[in-house]
């Protein structure tokens, strides 16, 4: 049977946002695996960049969206550089909205574009007035141009700025509430920040504004060590650490019920192994919601 | 320090190791801890470069067989620091190596080689290419024989034409075959290939010379009778109707159009 791409033109079996909150990664590894085994897991996150243009991966993202919700998590948009989003990035990200009726779609509260540049990295903020101010304009003309919100990130970082204005929480508080942005918390990140930059990532999420986080992500870290000490690099290559599943039953009691994905992009386990993941966030997130819905009766 | 000036020279230290020693005021915009700051650095300058080298070797799996993991990698990094992406669409990254190649003293002894990246380009623009239709070749009975010399064909998204002096097909065949038989002959003579994707297989189509000069030309948006000025010539055997026949066939066409100028 031959392919072609009006084949793919594809309708909605499953809805459009997850039944439940554990959601996987999905990497072009995984692609044959998922169809065929169909894991028990609420929903699948891809990075739409890795589907612009056509081809296999297109066809196989279709067939995945038969099967679930999707959540799009771009990494190229550089939402925190000192010059505008690219404009051909945005319309590539948003014919893959239309086409895939994304529940969510995010990105980071980093850089990687500076003048003719893209250095494929999430890159560090100060955070300063000025780069809140920058961003801030990024992710109006991101939210004008798809007709809808977005979801930011906080990202890892190894160094820290001396002439910080501001929190990093704050400087994503107020992001959210500039923009009307959402929020997508990355516990591992939190966890590797406080250790890189000494802080109680207990008291980072506490003081996160609950209301416009719309998503967790969960990832494996390494540990790099330098003379002088250790740098925890986030590594998505790793299953998640204990304290960091500590963490995110912290934040899932701070948040409510949050769709949480488990990120993973080399070092790649078994789909089922993956799909585990997910299951040990669901199970969390399971054991709280009773809290929540007691609370809201 | 203004934001644009942080990022242009975090930028230029991602690709320059040694930059981060010679700039003070930079070095003082960030804390000090018992980690060096280079140390810190290192991190991201490793994400950087290997990411980016990460995509180079993947797009040119031929070139690993021939010289090696270890040399195309080393020339990858000489690369993504010369000339790192421009956006952030990374299908398109590496599309410069071929030339960079032609330039790179350790590699002058490996002619062939900025060729075989050049195929390789070609194969991975096809694979990216956008989905589309074929020209349904009914569609060409409805046009009068006379209006037949005005046609000018488009082509499918993934269609790529490349020459070379050096055999690619038998170079590209024997590097990606687990055991290869015989030896690789790289000086046997020169090959002209089409490398296009119909469905969701790239394919590679060895070309008679004549064929391949007729559809360069057609893509050029030469005119049936315009392209066959041209061709004739050159090639008296030349058979516009089984090439026509095969391409359309084939599918390589996305539609055509009778304009009198283009």
């Amino acid at each position: 049977m031959a392919f072609k791409a009006s084949d793919d033109a594809f309708t909605h079996p499953v809805p459009t946002t997850p039944e439940k909150e554990g959601g996987i990664g999905l990497r072009s590894i995984h692609y044959k695996d998922l169809i065929e085994q169909k894991p028990a897991t609420g929903w699948l996150e891809v990075h739409p960049e890795n589907y612009f243009g056509g081809g296999i991966h297109r066809h196989y993202l279709t067939k995945a969206r038969e099967l679930y919700p999707l959540s799009l998590h771009a990494v190229g948009l550089s939402l925190g550089s000192d010059q505008p989003v690219d404009e051909n990035h945005l319309r590539q990200i948003k014919e893959l909205i239309e086409i895939y009726q994304p529940f969510q779609v995010s990105d980071h509260a980093s850089w990687s574009a500076s003048g003719n540049a893209h250095l494929n990295d999430l890159l560090p903020l100060p955070y300063t007035e000025e780069s809140l101010s920058r961003l801030c304009n990024n992710i109006d003309r991101t939210q004008n141009y798809f007709g809808r919100t977005i979801l930011l990130e906080n990202p890892s970082s190894y160094v820290a700025f001396a002439d910080n204005d501001m929190t990093e929480y704050d400087f994503l508080n107020e992001a959210g509430k500039r923009t009307g942005c959402g929020l997508l918390l990355d516990v591992n990140n939190i966890f590797v920040q406080s250790r890189n930059h000494s802080f109680d990532p207990y008291k980072y999420i506490d003081a996160v504004n609950p209301e416009p986080v719309g998503e967790i992500h969960l990832a494996g870290h390494i540990e790099r060590d330098f003379e002088g000490g250790t740098i925890l690099v986030d590594s998505h290559n790793q299953y998640v650490r204990p304290e960091v599943w500590d963490l995110f039953e912290h934040a899932i009691k701070h948040l409510g019920p949050t769709p949480t994905l488990i990120e993973w992009d080399s070092d790649f386990p078994a789909l089922k192994d993956l799909a585990g993941e997910a299951a040990k966030a669901q199970t969390i997130i399971d054991r709280h919601a009773k809290e929540w819905n007691d609370a809201a009766e | 320090m203004r934001l644009n000036d942080i990022q242009a020279r975090f930028r230029d230290n991602m690709l320059d190791p040694d930059l981060l020693a010679q700039d003070e005021q930079f070095s003082a915009q960030f804390t000090k801890s018992e980690i060096t700051l280079d140390n810190r650095f290192s991190v991201y300058r490793n994400n950087v470069v290997k990411s980016l080298t990460d995509v180079i070797t993947a797009t040119y799996p031929v070139i690993e067989k021939l010289v090696g993991e270890d040399f195309l990698r080393d020339t990858a990094r000489v690369f993504v620091r010369q000339s790192p992406p421009q956006h952030g669409c990374l299908h398109d990254y590496g599309s410069a190596f071929a030339d960079f190649l032609t330039q790179f003293e350790p590699a002058k002894n490996l002619p062939y080689l900025p060729d075989v990246a050049r195929m390789e380009w070609a194969w991975n623009k096809a694979y990216y290419a956008v989905d589309d239709e074929p020209l349904d070749p009914e569609s060409l009975t409805t046009i009068a024989p006379d209006k037949f010399d005005k046609l000018r064909f488009s082509f499918r998204d993934s269609v790529q034409l490349i020459e070379s002096p050096y055999p690619l097909d038998d170079i590209r065949d024997f590097s990606l075959h687990d055991n290869p038989e015989g030896t690789l002959n790289v000086d046997k003579g020169g090959v002209f290939l089409m490398i296009f994707r119909p469905e969701l297989d790239v394919q590679i189509h060895i070309l008679e010379e004549n064929e391949y000069r007729a559809l360069k030309l057609l893509k050029k948006n030469d005119t049936i009778f315009g392209m066959s000025e041209t061709i004739l010539p050159l090639h008296p055997n030349f058979n516009l109707e089984t090439f026509l026949q095969k391409h359309l066939m084939l599918g390589i066409f996305s539609g055509y159009d009778l304009d009198k100028k283009g």
